[in-house]
């Protein structure tokens, strides 16, 4: 029986993918857990996997088209010279541009049949049990290699109270998928130790007499010291990819900063290669680009390790959420009584609890050398 | 766009006692000649808001090394130095 394989969902944003590439070819035996294609969207760049083993007996969508989410990206047989299914209406890629409802009991089936909502054809404009068993009984109980990807549901359930639907702006659609990338991968943990503040303030503010700077240069300073402890220990600045640890050869320093309504992560690439002074002046630079809602979308992308802080609120704590792909985000807060409280979210696939603790004990004073 | 020194003060300090009131602060009373940071009026955030006003408002893109105490520490200094990058004082 052939099995279809299916666009996933990437990010709860988009609801249409690119194809990148196919890395098999028709009449070719796969197994399942490998690797069939690529696809991306402006965020990032997904595996497409078989979820069994098969024979490729042909493909639906072509490198480089965009397609919606859910349709049909190629179909697998249990020998290469079986024939490919006649698309019937519910494999066709569909318009996404309308809402369906989908009731609770459909949700649950949605997600013990491993289907995304955004495959199943709503009945009236709804997505109910009848529909995903009609769904399911047409396409021979096939699996959906792509629904693992996102264990969240493609569409939720408008509240049964009168409201508008509002469109997010670019920053705000970023924000949704940090935070999405955060609750749907990382395994998230969060540290803090108190520090004293005197030995910063004081290193700050020689430097910034030093170099006569009109910016106080704290925040950077600390984010450069961050930048070489993750020099030091790579893991710091890294992520988890299938089952293994990625670290990265560069440092892109994301920092938080909040413009007006907008909250950018600005960032500073290749971070490591700069001296102390020129990585202030690069993150002012950066900095100053997302106070004017300018920054260019390679310095509003890419963080591989992050620096937030909320003292400008006098928040005396708050948990960070991880950018996408990173392992660590540091947290500087308001300090009271000479003292300050350094706090870093982590993801613990890829770090422990004494790991993060080590850096934020070093982190908690400058390094003079 | 007048550009007086005396107007162009007059608006970046309207301009700081906006973002002085983001954190619940009172810029009012800032003087022509006080060092902006050192006041505590407005904290990296804010100056970061206000440099990048300052740039579009004045259309005078400036380079990291330009933003410093000596051009831009107070409000005096801050309207001289639209005034010497337009070619006017």
């Amino acid at each position: 029986m052939a099995t279809a394989i299916y666009i996933p969902r990437v990010n709860n944003n988009d609801d249409e993918v690119k194809v990148l590439a196919f890395d098999v070819a028709t009449g070719d035996k796969v197994e399942g857990g490998q690797i069939v294609g690529q696809v991306e969207t402006d965020k990032a760049v997904l595996d497409v996997t078989a979820s069994d083993a098969g024979f490729v007996l042909g493909f639906i969508a072509k490198p480089d088209e965009v397609v919606k989410v859910g349709s049909i990206m190629l179909w697998l047989g249990e020998s290469a010279d079986e024939a490919i299914p006649e698309l019937q209406e519910s494999t066709l890629p569909r318009s996404t541009g309308e809402i369906s409802q989908i009731t609770a009991k459909a949700r649950l089936l949605l997600a013990q049949s491993g289907l995304q909502a955004d495959a199943v054809p709503p009945i009236d404009g709804r997505i109910t049990v009848e529909a995903v068993e009609r769904f399911l009984a047409a396409q021979g109980g096939i699996k959906m290699a792509g629904a693992a990807v996102d264990r969240s549901p493609a569409v939720d359930v408008q509240p049964d109270v009168d409201g508008t639907l509002v469109n997010l702006t670019r920053e705000e659609k970023g924000m949704a998928a940090t935070v999405t990338w955060h609750r749907d991968f990382a395994v998230p943990g969060y540290i803090e130790i108190e520090y004293e503040l005197a030995p910063w303030a004081e290193y700050a503010a020689n430097f910034q007499q030093e170099k006569g700077l009109l910016m106080p240069p704290l925040l950077p300073l600390m984010a450069w010291r961050l930048i070489g402890i993750a020099q030091e220990k790579p893991v710091l600045n890294g992520t988890f990819i299938d089952n293994k640890r990625f670290e990265y050869n560069l440092v892109n320093l994301g920092f938080t900063i909040q413009a007006g309504e907008s909250l950018y992560l600005a960032v500073v690439r290749n971070a490591q290669s700069k001296d102390e002074q020129g990585f202030v002046n690069a993150l002012g630079d950066v900095l100053r680009r997302a106070a004017g809602h300018n920054l260019k979308e390679s310095e509003a992308s890419g963080a591989t390790i992050g620096f937030s802080s909320m003292e400008r609120w006098k928040v005396t704590r708050h948990i960070p959420i991880l950018p996408p792909h990173t392992a660590l985000m540091v947290a500087h807060a308001a300090g009271r009584d000479g003292k300050g409280v350094l706090g870093a979210s982590y993801d613990h696939r890829v770090l422990n609890g004494g790991q993060v603790v080590g850096v934020l004990k070093k982190l908690s004073t400058p390094n003079k050398n | 766009m007048s550009l007086s020194k005396e107007s162009i003060v007059v608006a970046i300090k309207a301009r700081i006692v906006e973002i002085a009131a983001e954190t619940g602060d009172d810029a009012s009373e800032l003087g022509v000649d006080e060092i902006i940071p050192a006041t505590g009026l407005i904290d990296s955030t804010g100056l970061l808001e206000l440099i990048a006003w300052y740039e579009k408002t004045y259309q005078i893109p400036l380079t990291q090394e330009e933003i410093n105490i000596d051009n831009l520490g107070t409000l005096a200094r801050m309207a001289e130095f639209v005034l010497r990058k337009k070619g006017l004082l």
